[in-house]
């Protein structure tokens, strides 16, 4: 697909917005008015890394008015891999019909917690989501789904789309977001506003060599050096002395947070240590931040979280009931219901929105023991019953034969299509209008760049939805 | 007001090498000889280096990268190698898209572009731009080769246009050209491949000529209500295909703007200025260099550069901070490399990791300052000045500072070759630690005493440099401080 690049409007003004606030910044009350706009809001990005097999995450229990079971039963009862969920297998985690066919859906029976969120009105589950002419390298539709940029537009690439919101919602020497790992994700990427990577919070520090315990007279040091250049008459200076101290302070007001959650919420820590699994200890590192940050703990301010969890690329061995992808969900969907539980006794469940989404999905049809690289999955979006419109969205794409593609694949299908699929990019276009407050302009000018000269779908043949209705 | 014939200070002479090239060691000052020599023989002396081109090798992107840092490090003619850094930013080209396009071929387009960089670093930048236009990486990152008779891509018309010659706007604040425009360049531009070896040629059946398409598109004329070109310009005059891209070119570089100015000379020498001096540089400075140079008619890069390196305003930002003093970001790659020039250290291993500290590699310490060569974030390039700085992007700068001092015990960061160690005063250890870092200029009194004090615990211990814990303490830990600090981030 030919790649045509559209007028883009550099937002160099922000840059140097974060000047006008000094070191006291997280008491300032601009800062604070920003966050009241919001709402008081927060956003959990969680990427499955490996290509989740969304047929075995959503699956058809039932015909309805198509033959969805059926046409799974073809691919899944073949081959003799043990992908097959039975409907008695996924009765206990049965949800809603598919809005197409009507057929009953079910999630697999390891996201056992999301069912309970489901039945809470804390879930929407988005069927069919992906983009026209999808690539199945991981790397390629990793950087789109992170990018928000199907089409690879130029002056989009090295930014995602969280960190554009953040870039022209924050100020420089802000810290709006933290990922739980030891590098920013692509998703959080721009250069206007800072974003903390953080594996554990009591770990978190500042990079001093520590030979000879030095690190108390070298911050006092650091802290002086930078007040001067704050306290200057050049803008660079003042600049650097700022964004210094804003970060020195991160790095020892972020700690804290982990012995104040500890010492407060222990009963809730040991459910997450009882789950004993990656997704559940990194929940419970921004269940730390955020329980600070909502008790107004001094100097922090984080309110978008990335974490990532692998393991998804299932091409063997991934199981049905029981196995592989079993595990994952049941991490995952255990993980959340703590988490949501959590955020619930600390009065925050209504305050808090989480995204799951993964590259791509598996093809229907399952090679030995395993699925190969496939194209439209399943998305989850979870938040407090009072902030979430549960529910089944978006179609399940048509796994009947004559309909997929040459390469197995299911096919994208727009607009008048019964089984129309559900571009990614509505998805989070809805999160970022009805959650993050943007106005639709503002998102289809800066943050999500539909592309009419490149034949983009998006606007063209499916038409933006940034109203799904999942959220209120 | 100083002019060419001003006499270097050693401080001058600093900053010119500081600012021409990564670093200006002792050593180096004493190579380049330009202590009071003229700010226009200096200039001469540093420009007029023997062009070296080199292809960064390496049959990955990561190999290639690495390469290419490296070479930074040892180069011996940094002044070329700042050049070629800023025309990267100029003609920014992402491996990332020739990756996904053209795989196999990615690295090689690289390198080819890289070496094109230094032929023309600081040569005739109309030739320059026409090379750019046939060049094999520029003619997949920006679409020419899907650029056909039938469909013409305007992507390289755009950009031609907006960031390699003109801009969008002049200093008046008028448009330098139309849709229009771009869209009769794209037309040159049809048909242009590249073979499996990277060649240039014209697919002459891609190729729009006007006979097919005169009546649908008009006569292949551009600039005619733009540039002061009465009537506009014809880009066939000398003939269709091959040439009309040349002759684009040749038009293009007779633009003038709302004053009268030849608007490619004022735009590339307010870039070069923001490169060399600062952010913002006025009117005045910006003609001032272009009529030293005559670059308005020779389209000499190299004597731009060198009325550059002659202004006052050069100078001037090698001052301490204060008001009225322009003080520019140093580049993650500024950052990196100037350090381990400053601090006589090498990359280590077949990773060319950084010595000491997480031990990690280079790639990996540049991407996480927010700078990888050879895959800029966009055709715009970086974001400069403040933009380069978030926390993460310090806390990156501060990894790396802290990793060179952890380098000890067989490692590589060797103060004791870098200051007197029989030094006893405080305030002599921090000048000479200033000096050897190349950031004395940046550092007020205030800041020293901050330093002095460090060193002393508030005054409680007195310096013992033949004590190698106080060394491996202190001077390491003044060595990290001063790398972490405010004036350190800046030229």
């Amino acid at each position: 697909m030919a790649i045509t690049r559209r007028q883009f409007i550099r937002r160099t003004g922000l840059a140097t917005a974060g000047t006008v606030l000094g070191p006291s910044l997280f008491g300032s009350p601009f800062v604070r008015r920003a966050f009241a706009d919001l709402g008081d809001r927060y956003l959990v990005v969680i990427f499955l890394d490996g290509g989740n097999d969304g047929q075995n995450t959503v699956v058809p229990v039932s015909n309805g008015g198509g033959s969805l079971r059926s046409d799974y039963e073809v691919y899944r009862r073949a081959g003799g891999g043990g992908l097959r969920l039975t409907p008695a297998q996924l009765g206990p985690t049965t949800i809603g019909n598919d809005p197409n066919t009507g057929a009953a859906l079910a999630l697999h029976p390891g996201l056992f917690g999301l069912k309970q969120l489901y039945d809470a009105g804390q879930l929407a589950v988005i069927q069919g989501c992906g983009y026209p002419e999808y690539s199945l390298s991981h790397e390629e539709a990793r950087l789109i789904w992170q990018s928000g940029n199907p089409l690879r537009i130029t002056p989009l690439s090295g930014t995602g789309w969280v960190g554009r919101h953040l870039a022209a919602t924050y100020g420089a020497s802000q810290i709006p977001g933290v990922c739980i790992s030891d590098s920013i994700a692509a998703e959080f990427r721009q250069s206007t506003t800072s974003v903390l990577a953080i594996q554990e919070l009591e770990n978190f520090g500042f990079p001093w060599d520590g030979y000879g315990d030095d690190e108390a007279a070298k911050s006092a040091a650091f802290g002086a050096l930078h007040a001067n250049a704050a306290a200057g008459s050049q803008a660079a200076q003042v600049f650097i002395g700022n964004a210094g101290t804003a970060t020195l302070n991160s790095t020892s007001n972020y700690p804290a947070l982990h012995s104040d959650y500890e010492n407060d919420r222990g009963a809730f820590s040991a459910l997450y240590a009882d789950i004993d699994r990656s997704v559940a200890y990194d929940l419970r590192e921004v269940a730390k931040i955020i329980y600070g940050v909502n008790a107004g703990a001094p100097g922090v301010s984080a309110r978008f979280f990335h974490l990532d969890n692998g393991g998804y690329d299932t091409h063997s061995d991934q199981g049905g009931a029981t196995g592989q992808q079993y595990d994952l969900h049941r991490e995952l969907g255990d993980s959340l219901k703590v988490f949501y539980d959590d955020l619930a006794d600390m009065g925050a469940a209504d305050k808090v929105l989480t995204v799951v989404w993964s590259e791509f999905s598996r093809r229907i049809q399952q090679n030995g023991s395993g699925t190969d690289h496939g194209s439209q999955g399943p998305m989850f979006v979870i938040g407090g019953p009072g902030a979430l419109n549960g529910g089944v969205y978006g179609n399940h794409p048509n796994i009947a034969g004559a309909d997929l593609e040459n390469d197995g694949n299911t096919r994208y299908r727009q607009t008048a299509h019964a089984f129309r699929s559900t571009d990614f990019r509505d998805v989070f276009g809805t999160i970022l209008k009805h959650w993050l407050n943007m106005t639709q302009p503002q998102i289809l000018s800066n943050i999500l760049i539909p592309d009419a000269a490149a034949g983009e779908y998006w606007n063209l043949t499916n038409g933006i939805d940034l109203d799904m209705g999942f959220l209120p | 007001m100083g002019d060419e014939s001003s006499i270097l200070s050693e401080g001058d002479a600093r900053h010119l090498l500081r600012r021409a090239g990564f670093s200006a060691t002792r050593k180096e000052l004493q190579q380049a000889g330009i202590i009071g020599s003229t700010r226009g023989a200096a200039a001469d002396r540093l420009l007029g280096y023997k062009v070296k081109p080199f292809k960064p090798p390496g049959n990955n992107q990561r190999k290639q990268h690495d390469n290419l840092l490296r070479n930074l490090l040892v180069t011996k003619i940094p002044v070329q190698e700042k050049l070629v850094l800023f025309w990267h930013d100029h003609f920014a080209t992402g491996i990332a898209k020739l990756l996904a396009s053209n795989f196999g071929l990615a690295t090689k387009l690289m390198a080819s572009q890289s070496k094109l960089l230094r032929t023309f670093a600081k040569g005739d930048m109309r030739a320059f731009v026409k090379a750019m236009g046939k060049d094999a990486a520029m003619l997949e990152f920006l679409d020419t080769v899907r650029n056909d008779k039938f469909i013409p891509n305007e992507n390289y018309a755009r950009e031609l246009l907006e960031l390699f010659t003109l801009g969008v706007y002049d200093s008046a604040g008028n448009e330098n050209y139309t849709q229009a425009d771009i869209v009769q360049i794209a037309r040159a531009f049809t048909g242009w491949r590249y073979s499996r070896s990277g060649k240039p040629y014209l697919d002459e059946g891609q190729h729009d000529y006007a006979s097919e398409y005169l009546a649908e598109r008009g006569p292949k004329r551009i600039f005619e209500t733009r540039g002061q070109i009465p009537g506009g310009a014809d880009f066939d005059a000398n003939g269709e295909g091959a040439a009309e891209i040349d002759t684009v070119v040749d038009i293009i570089f007779t633009h003038r703007d709302t004053d009268g100015r030849n608007t490619v000379a004022r735009r590339t020498a307010r870039r070069l200025l923001e490169f060399y001096v600062g952010p913002d540089p006025d009117l005045a400075l910006i003609d001032a260099v272009v009529d030293d140079s005559g670059f308005d008619t020779s389209f000499d890069i190299r004597a731009l550069v060198r009325a550059i390196f002659c202004q006052d305003a050069f100078y001037e930002t090698g001052l301490p901070f204060g008001p009225g003093v322009t003080k520019s970001v140093k580049w993650p790659v500024d950052f990196a490399i100037g350090s381990m020039r400053l601090l006589g250290m090498k990359f280590a291993g077949s990773n060319k990791y950084v010595p000491g500290g997480s031990y990690s590699g280079a790639f990996t310490h540049m991407e996480n300052m927010g700078q990888i060569l050879l895959d800029p974030p966009s055709v715009f390039g970086w974001d400069w000045e403040t933009a380069w700085l978030s926390s993460s992007t310090l806390l990156a700068r501060y990894n790396f500072a802290r990793d060179i001092v952890g380098s000890r015990g067989g490692g590589r960061f060797r103060p004791e070759k870098l200051i007197d160690f029989s030094l006893t005063d405080p305030a002599q250890i921090v000048d000479q630690v200033l000096d050897a870092l190349d950031v004395g200029h940046n550092f007020s009194a205030a800041d020293r005493l901050v330093c002095e004090s460090y060193l002393t615990d508030d005054g409680s211990i007195t310096p013992d440099l033949g004590n190698y814990q106080y060394v491996n303490k202190k001077i390491h830990g003044l060595f990290e401080l001063v790398m972490k600090s405010p004036g350190y981030q800046v030229f």
